[in-house]
């Protein structure tokens, strides 16, 4: 099991290396260094096994998350553009119902690129969590985004 | 002029009004939070177009990957820094700026 996640995290990060230098050779010096020390990190900061994976669900949260990311660049692009943004901006705290690891860390990037919510802060037990506009239902957003997640991940949500 | 170069132009177009606007929002937004939101949200848009009339241009199946790949590198790290800074920001104790409240 270990072996095969190292093995495809190696394969993974090649991958991305030979396409990164578009599949030249002069530069592998430099990869297999790279490579290395991204395998590294990557056994460090998400130890093997741990998590499984749902390709149905990754499609599913891609979707959502290709057309929500679409619609909040617009939406912040007009705010700054129109002469009076009408900002209503404050800070939430939501409790989290994934479990901690790789899910959190997807929840806070994604969020970071969805319409109106930035996470600024992340405790064991909750997220904190800036919105542009507090009149707008961020903690439904937040829900839906978490459900995406679980169902890719693999994971059940705990009670909140 | 064919119909990619035409494309490309307009994803191109497109993504520098993206990045202008969010230039904008950087300079007119009240304070460090607000203005991470923009540089998030609308830089990356940005830069998605950008990417998507440049793979009009790509000389090869390459170089197209390598796009993708740099625009999926850029997203992950310009989220995450974003998260880190808003971090930084609370932990400092900067306060969020407010919507003065509205006269009836």
């Amino acid at each position: 099991m270990i072996l095969r996640t190292v093995f495809l995290r190696i394969v993974l990060f090649v991958a991305a290396w030979w396409v990164l230098t578009q599949g030249r050779t002069d530069s592998w010096g430099v990869g297999l260094i790279s490579i290395a020390s991204a395998l590294i990190v990557s056994l460090i900061l998400l130890p093997p096994g741990l998590f499984r994976f749902s390709f149905a669900g990754l499609f599913f949260f891609l979707n959502y998350f290709l057309s929500q990311s679409l619609k909040a660049g617009i939406q912040v692009a007009l705010m700054a553009v129109r002469l009076n943004p009408d900002l209503h901006p404050s800070i939430k705290l939501i409790s989290l119902r994934l479990p901690e690891g790789l899910g959190r860390v997807i929840l806070v990037n994604t969020l970071n690129l969805l319409p109106g919510t930035l996470s600024a802060n992340l405790t064991s037990s909750s997220l904190c969590l800036h919105v542009l506009d507090e009149r707008q239902p961020n903690e439904a957003q937040v829900r839906d985004i978490e459900k995406l997640i679980a169902h890719m991940l693999c994971v059940e949500l705990e009670e909140s | 002029m064919e119909i990619p170069e035409l494309l490309s132009i307009i994803f191109l177009v497109t993504g520098a009004a993206f990045f202008m606007a969010g230039t904008i929002g950087l300079l007119r937004f009240p304070d460090v939070y607000t203005r991470l939101h923009v540089l998030a949200k609308v830089d990356n848009l940005g830069l998605g177009f950008i990417i998507l009339g440049l793979l009009f241009q790509a000389p090869g199946l390459m170089a197209a990957l390598k796009i993708i790949v740099i625009w999926l590198l850029a997203l992950a790290a310009s989220s995450t820094v974003s998260f880190l800074i808003a971090r930084q920001a609370l932990n400092r104790g900067v306060a969020p700026w407010k919507a003065k409240e509205q006269k009836i």
